[in-house]
């Protein structure tokens, strides 16, 4: 019996380590007026902050659940806890943070990569940053790099964060932007100084140790005009039976003629709900590029989005999704042309197979003001099997005439013309069907910063069995 | 209200896309059936109930020529297998309509959908072919021509079953004025359609700048052996266009009058029949020998 091409599921063995957690440290799962009095209480939130959390909680309440996109019903949202005690206090200084929480990220390679190649690193572990620190020199520039709590606390950036805290995703967003708005804990706040170009990226990572948790991180980013920034995200958690859900939230203010790259890797386990956002709203002749690269978790919903609100700015996604057995990801991008000359691109990659379910969604929004724009979307998909599932919904919504909108989709399978064409050239038909698939994800992946390119290659291993039919 | 026109995998509800919603009667008509002669042509200005059905080897030409304002046309199709069903359908000046074809594609049959909306006041389509037949295919072409408040939601959902099954969807056409169109576009390979191929494509030429144009164009699959794709460019006429034509001595208001006038143009031209195409270009104020 002929066998066929087997492209191996995604290798999680260097994410699926846990170390247990002491539920004292949970505050009650759930989420009640209480939970979030306790969670502002914990925070020591200014006054403001503590009302915004109510007022979330009331629009949580209100709002209904999505009624499109993947099946969330197996999440129960009063299951989940919403926050977990920190085990210590935020460090600068690698050597003080806890051992258990030193060695999940020590074995994730987060250490290595600062000293290597990043200008600062931040971690959260579970609800808290444990560790952030920023290379004297970029300090110097006058960059900020810190949790996005302690600078709600420090009166240089209380005001700033105050103005732009959840203004570009208001809790009336959807009802899991109102839950983040209730409960968010950790995340990174992120200021570059006009005309400040910073050449090498700034990494978060986040790490959802505990069991049937949440992580709720919000990640602030602003650039003032001509700076330039690379930041790099990266998530993981190790597989419970209980569901887990993300709700983190990033905005990012990209000022005029500033350019900020915004890479992202994620890799939760299976039982994770991903419903995150993140938004940018970019200025005249701004730049905002997206890659992403969706790997884990058992539901996403993600779908940055970026408002082209100045003269001539731009956005840039580049995004690549590989769903396996038990995984649906909704993944793609939404692009608003709000104003005159603005131009973007949209290009995305996406594999199925054993099962798994990938969908592509998108919209493009050119608005009135938006003269002169353009916007190209392109998208492929690729089926590795009968059993799986590959949907394109891309929408497009035109409102002036002075503008060119293009787009176009394929799906399909590993073209038998192209295999016999590299075995005419020598190769087997694993090597020619190996080469194809690597081929396909190529231009996605040589947009990731190296060592996240070398392991997705990694990531999407390739076996190949006996002839093939 | 009712809805109409869901899409088949709802997304964003802020797009308004999902569904149309409009005020609908039932439609009490009497069901006329048509499965013989050649050609076969119907003028309604009322509500109307239709069932067709080209026989095993047969080939069946159905024109309806829809005017008058509100009325709901409703049209369950049959192509039993090795046949051929064409079905032209124009939609007139002001004709407010809910329409909805339904059609059933057998073994190597075929379904040709030929149709044209000169404006449509206010109206919503639904064409929902089912290629059930092994080698069965379904070819459209669509155009429209909206101006002034006219308002068109077309949701065209071609569903793959058959093995070997083939669609081409082709769609084009001319937004003027304050006019507003959503074309929601499906092509659907079911589990099993192994061999299928499906090719869409959107052509939109945008004439004012208060038009609102919307375009969703969908793959579903659940097939691994099917070729799918779809494209769409919506715009003004690109510059190097313009100056070509101009180049060649063409006024620029005539470059846009010419460049729409040849997306309908395509369409008129696949009809055929004589006196449905002079009375498309009575409605659009053209002569029979303009060319």
């Amino acid at each position: 019996m002929k066998e066929k091409t087997q492209v191996s599921d995604i290798d999680r063995s260097l994410y699926d380590f846990r170390y247990e957690e002491d539920e004292r440290d949970y505050l009650g799962s759930g989420i009640t007026p209480e939970i979030i009095k306790e969670i502002s209480e914990e925070k020591n939130d200014p006054e403001w902050m503590r009302e915004f959390r109510l007022r979330s909680l009331e629009i949580y309440n209100k709002t209904p659940m999505v009624d499109w996109g993947p099946s969330i019903e197996e999440l129960d949202v009063d299951n989940i806890v919403t926050y977990i005690r920190q085990k210590s206090r935020m460090n600068t200084d690698w050597d003080d943070v806890p051992d258990d929480i030193k060695n999940t990220f020590e074995r994730l390679g987060i250490p290595q990569a600062e000293r290597e190649s990043l200008a600062g690193v931040g971690a959260q572990y579970d609800s808290e940053l444990v560790y952030h620190n920023v290379r004297k020199e970029v300090a110097e520039s006058g960059v900020v790099y810190t949790d996005l709590e302690s600078a709600m606390h420090d009166e240089k950036y209380a005001d700033i964060i105050k103005e732009h805290f959840m203004k570009l995703v208001p809790p009336t967003d959807h009802k899991f932007a109102a839950l983040h708005g209730a409960v968010w804990s950790g995340g990174s706040f992120v200021y570059v100084p006009a005309g400040v170009h910073l050449d090498i990226p700034l990494q978060s990572y986040f790490r959802l140790n505990a069991k049937g948790a949440g992580q709720f991180e919000h990640t602030l980013i602003i650039l003032e005009e001509n700076s330039y920034l690379h930041f790099i995200e990266g998530c993981s958690a190790p597989k419970y039976y209980e569901a887990g859900l993300h709700a983190g939230c990033v905005e990012l203010f990209v000022g005029k003629g500033a350019s900020l790259r915004y890479s992202t890797i994620e890799n939760w386990s299976k039982n994770m709900f991903n419903l995150n956002t993140k938004r940018a709203i970019v200025s005249e002749g701004g730049k905002i590029e997206w890659v992403s690269g969706s790997f884990g978790s058992h539901v996403s919903y993600l779908y940055p989005m970026s408002i082209l609100n100045g003269k001539g700015a731009r956005a840039e996604f580049t995004g690549i999704t590989f769903a396996g057995e038990g995984q649906n990801l909704d993944t793609g991008a939404k692009i608003v042309h709000n104003a005159p000359d603005t131009s973007s691109y949209m290009n995305t990659k996406s594999i199925s197979k054993s099962g798994g379910i990938s969908t592509f969604r998108s919209s493009v929004t050119v608005n009135e003001k938006a003269v002169g724009s353009k916007s190209s979307v392109s998208c492929e998909s690729l089926m590795l099997d009968g059993i799986s599932r590959s949907d394109t919904i891309p929408a497009m919504d035109i409102r002036t005439d002075k503008c060119d909108i293009g787009h176009e989709a394929k799906i399909g399978r590993i073209s038998d013309e192209a295999v016999f064409y590299l075995m005419s050239r020598g190769l087997s038909e694993e090597e020619a069907k190996a080469m194809i698939v690597r081929g396909f994800a190529d231009n996605v992946s040589k947009e990731l910063p190296l060592e996240y390119a070398v392991e997705m290659n990694n990531l999407i291993g390739l076996e190949m069995k006996g002839s093939i039919g | 209200m009712t809805k109409l026109n869901k899409l088949p995998a709802p997304t964003y509800g802020w797009l308004g896309v999902n569904y149309a919603e409009r005020e609908l009667s039932d439609n009490k008509a009497e069901l006329v059936s048509v499965s013989e002669g050649s050609l076969v042509k119907a003028d309604i200005t009322s509500d109307a109930r239709y069932e067709l059905s080209a026989q095993e080897n047969k080939e069946l030409t159905v024109i309806m020529y829809i005017s008058d304002e509100d009325k709901r046309v409703d049209v369950s199709a049959k192509a039993e297998s090795g046949s051929k069903l064409t079905v032209v359908q124009v939609f007139d000046k002001g004709a407010r309509t809910a329409a909805q074809l339904t059609a059933d594609i057998a073994d190597s049959a075929e379904l040709r959908l030929i149709q044209l909306y000169i404006g449509g006041a206010d109206t919503v389509s639904e064409i929902n072919p089912v290629l059930s037949g092994y080698s069965s295919s379904f070819k459209a072409d669509i155009g429209y021509l909206l101006e002034g408040e006219d308002k068109l939601d077309i949701n065209l959902i071609a569903d793959h079953k058959g093995r070997k099954s083939i669609s081409e969807i082709n769609v084009s056409g001319v937004l003027a004025d304050t006019s507003d169109k959503t074309f929601k576009g499906t092509i659907d390979f079911k589990n099993g359609a192994s061999g299928a191929k499906g090719a869409e494509k959107e052509d939109v030429l945008l004439l004012s700048e208060k038009v609102r144009n919307k375009t969703v164009p969908l793959i579903l699959c659940a097939e691994e052996d099917v070729e799918g794709s779809h494209g769409a460019s919506i715009g003004r006429i690109n510059e190097e266009h313009i100056f070509y034509m101009q180049s060649r001595g063409i006024p620029e208001d005539k470059i846009y009058e010419l460049t729409a006038r040849s997306k309908t143009d395509r369409i008129i031209k696949l009809i055929g029949d004589e006196e449905t195409v002079s009375r498309i270009n009575k409605t659009l104020g053209r002569s029979d020998d303009d060319e």
